[in-house]
């Protein structure tokens, strides 16, 4: 029923609101159309009732007149004539005999002129007067006719009467536009009301979004202050752990070089033990890598380059079963990274995604040019801005949420004991974090898993210099280079002093800044600092290098910790021109390192030449 | 009866002319007194009577029956009777005329003229005494002798006077229109 109003206004175009006004006017003509067709009515009613009534009037005179006609008494046709005279409005009252001509007549009014002869049967009206004829019969002896004419009330006398009611229609229709308006505001008021609860509920509605979305960051901004906390535990085991590493594999490796185990079995236990040293060593710069206090160096670098160049090693990684896809942005922007670390993480979670895909499938890499907004941003602890993106998916098992909440703890493995060190996504993550960059894992049971990196864009402009590895250990006479060693830890200061020494510089030694100092003052030929950043009695190895480089400028500084202190590593970066050598260095790695430092002294000492 | 017959038709010649003094006459109503005219007017008057008068039930044995008209008696107004009633018809009845000699009993008249006067004409009222017939006389002197309707002349009017009881003796309704039209009679000794 309601659908069918509902489409029977649509169909007239009335809207739900306008139903009240309309109806008020449907009504009110409805009223003014009843109106006039009771005038109407009313007039034609009169009418028949006047001519009944004049009918009746004639018949009584034709009645009572039968006899005088008959006998020929015009005096007493007079009289019953003369009798109708009480009623006002005859204005003519005339008796005809048998032959039509006039017997007895009365007549008043200006305009009441008696017809001489009369037809039967006659009866209209005429503007405001009425004219009835009848026939005069005695039983059925026809003797005569009877006319009549008589005023009507006048027009306006009549619609007199319909005043009452023009006003009874004109109040109803009042009432009507008074009740529709009433209606239109009324509907007007629960159009707002329902305005206001929709308003309310859509506030509601945001509201509920702002808390989830509230709650969201907060959960997140938990995730990574839990990764913090965790990264500084990690970072301060991981440094005293590389202090006695370097004590461990650098005196190990002094009893290879000098041969002082005799026998086959000591060597191969020290060989053994000298692996295990340096597998802890790697272990221990995973976690640093995590802790995000790994010294990285970062350059600019073509992420589409680096991944192309990694294909080979990828390949190799992967094996025959996966399939390795790239899908490279043209046009991708430079980011600053420590290219080594970014292919340390990309082929980490390559070796993941292996792991994930046992019975075979794709690797995708993809890289792209993106941007993280202010919402996503604060939500996840990363500044907003313009990033390179690396997408590495897989196509394998996928990781259900609450695996993925802790895949960038350390030491949190899926895999089997012994298999994974879970330290692999850690180090992603931690070097990520530390290149001001950002990762993040979408993965779902199943469906495979995607894990985006974000680095930072490089936006000033500058060559991509691809970092080239140093080439390995070389020795030789360089008794003329004087290097400093100053290093409070007497085990590590002995043994780096002793890979110097045996690579042919000659090394002064210090344990703190002070004595460094007087060291330098007292040599001045002395061309490299080497100088752990962490020292005891008031300067560090940074304050000592400031104060070393401010009297002697062209000394080269080389620092060597544990892990990367704000000192010398600003958000984790190296200031360009500070060379720096991860503990535990090896024999080869301080060799090469120190090597490239007095190359690139005198390549620049010759340049301007 | 044949003698009557002849007789009207005799003065058929003198009642055309009358007839025709009559229409245009009528409507002045005025004519001198012992004219033709009179004498016309109270010829068609007879038959005039007729649909003011109702019979009792059964005076009529079918549709088809004339309408008696009897006239008993000469007099200038008898005369014309048979003039006056020719085409006329009372309620779907045709008039017939019955000139009689002497009324008897059985006459089966509806109207009865009495055209003389006098011991002769009380014997013709007699007659039909208590017999349903509108008994009319003219200008009877005696009131022993006047019919229910008697003529008279009143301002060189044909009137007349009713006396509804004898009416009433003959089982004679009369309309009060007539009555109202009737001159008061003079009361009878």
């Amino acid at each position: 029923m309601a659908e069918l109003l509902q489409r029977t206004l649509d169909f007239f175009g009335v809207d739900r609101a306008n139903l009240m006004p309309a109806a008020a006017a449907v009504g009110i003509l409805l009223l003014v159309f009843a109106g006039i067709g009771m005038v109407m009515y009313n007039e034609q009613a009169y009418r028949e009732a006047k001519t009944q009534q004049v009918e009746a009037q004639s018949r009584i005179l034709a009645s009572t007149v039968t006899a005088a006609l008959a006998f020929d008494d015009r005096k007493a046709a007079s009289e019953y004539v003369k009798a109708l005279a009480v009623d006002p409005q005859v204005q003519i009252a005339a008796v005809y005999d048998a032959r039509g001509a006039l017997f007895a007549a009365y007549s008043r009014g200006p305009n009441a002129v008696v017809p001489e002869t009369v037809h039967i049967g006659a009866r209209h009206t005429e503007g405001d007067a009425l004219f009835v004829t009848v026939q005069v019969l005695q039983g059925s002896t026809p003797l005569g006719t009877v006319y009549m004419q008589t005023a009507i009330d006048p027009i306006s006398r009549r619609f007199e009467r319909y005043v009452v009611l023009a006003l009874l229609v004109t109040m109803a229709a009042l009432i009507f536009v008074v009740l529709g308006f009433a209606q239109r505001r009324l509907a007007d008021a629960n159009e707002r009301l329902h305005k206001q609860g929709q308003d309310l509920a859509e506030a509601n509605e945001n509201l509920r979004a702002q808390i989830v979305q509230r709650e969201d960051a907060e959960s997140a901004l938990r995730q990574v202050q839990k990764m913090e906390a965790m990264g500084q535990l990690t970072g301060g085991i991981a440094h005293d752990f590389n202090n006695l590493l370097q004590v461990i594999i650098g005196n190990l490796e002094v009893m290879q070089r000098r041969n002082l185990v005799g026998g086959d079995d000591a060597k191969r236990m020290v060989a053994s033990a000298l692996r295990g040293a340096q597998r802890a060593a790697t272990l221990t710069q995973r976690l640093l890598a995590f802790a995000r206090r790994q010294p990285l160096d970062p350059r600019p670098i073509d992420v589409n380059r680096l991944v192309t160049g990694m294909s080979e090693l990828l390949h190799r990684t992967l094996g025959e079963s996966i399939t390795i896809e790239t899908v490279l942005a043209s046009g991708i922007w430079r980011a600053a990274a420590d290219a080594n670390q970014l292919e340390n993480a990309l082929l980490n979670l390559a070796v993941n995604a292996r792991d994930a895909m046992s019975s075979g499938g794709r690797l995708t890499i993809e890289t792209a040019n993106t941007f993280l907004d202010e919402a996503y941003a604060q939500a996840n602890e990363v500044e907003p801005g313009q990033y390179v993106l690396i997408a590495v998916s897989d196509t394998g098992t996928g990781m259900p949420s609450d695996v993925i909440a802790k895949a960038f703890e350390p030491f949190f493995t899926t895999k089997d004991v012994g298999k994974g060190s879970g330290l692999g996504l850690s180090q992603v993550y931690g070097f990520i974090r530390q290149s001001d960059g950002h990762a993040k894992i979408y993965s779902e049971p199943g469906e495979g898993t995607t894990i985006k990196l974000y680095l930072p864009r490089l936006i000033t402009a500058g060559e991509s210099r691809e970092a080239s590895p140093d080439v390995s250990a070389m020795t030789g006479s360089r008794g003329d280079r004087h290097v400093l060693v100053v290093e409070d830890d007497e085990d590590v200061r002995v043994h780096a002093v002793s890979i110097l020494r045996e690579l042919g510089y000659a090394v002064l030694e210090a344990p703190d800044a002070a004595i460094a100092l007087r060291v330098l003052d007292a040599d001045p030929n002395v061309e490299l600092l080497f100088t752990d950043v962490g020292l005891p009695g008031g300067l560090s190895g940074r304050q000592l290098a400031d104060e070393a480089r401010r009297r002697h400028p062209n000394l080269a500084v080389l620092y060597t910790t544990g892990y990367a202190r704000n000192a010398i590593v600003h958000q984790g970066r190296l200031d360009p021109g500070v060379e720096l050598i991860p503990k535990p260095f090896t024999f080869g790695s301080l060799a090469a390192k120190v090597n490239a430092i007095f190359e690139r002294r005198e390549s620049v000492r010759q340049g301007p030449v | 009866m044949a003698r009557e017959w002849r007789f009207a038709r005799a003065v058929r010649g003198l009642v055309f002319g009358l007839r025709a003094c009559i229409s245009m006459l009528a409507c002045t109503g005025v004519f001198a007194q012992g004219s033709s005219v009179e004498y016309a007017v109270k010829a068609t008057y007879l038959y005039k009577f007729a649909p003011f008068v109702e019979w009792p039930a059964g005076t009529f044995d079918s549709p088809n029956d004339p309408f008696m008209l009897c006239v008993v008696g000469h007099d200038p107004v008898a005369v014309l009777v048979d003039q006056a009633v020719q085409g006329q018809q009372v309620a779907g009845h045709v008039i017939d005329v019955l000139h009689l000699a002497q009324v008897r009993r059985d006459a089966r008249c509806h109207i009865l003229y009495v055209a003389t006067h006098g011991p002769a004409a009380a014997a013709a009222l007699d007659s039909v005494r208590g017999l349903p017939v509108l008994t009319v006389t003219d200008a009877a002197p005696d009131p022993r002798a006047r019919g229910i309707v008697n003529f008279i002349v009143q301002d060189n009017r044909v009137r007349f006077e009713i006396d509804p009881r004898e009416a009433s003796e003959n089982h004679l309704v009369i309309s009060s229109k007539l009555l109202n039209l009737a001159v008061e009679p003079s009361p009878k000794p």
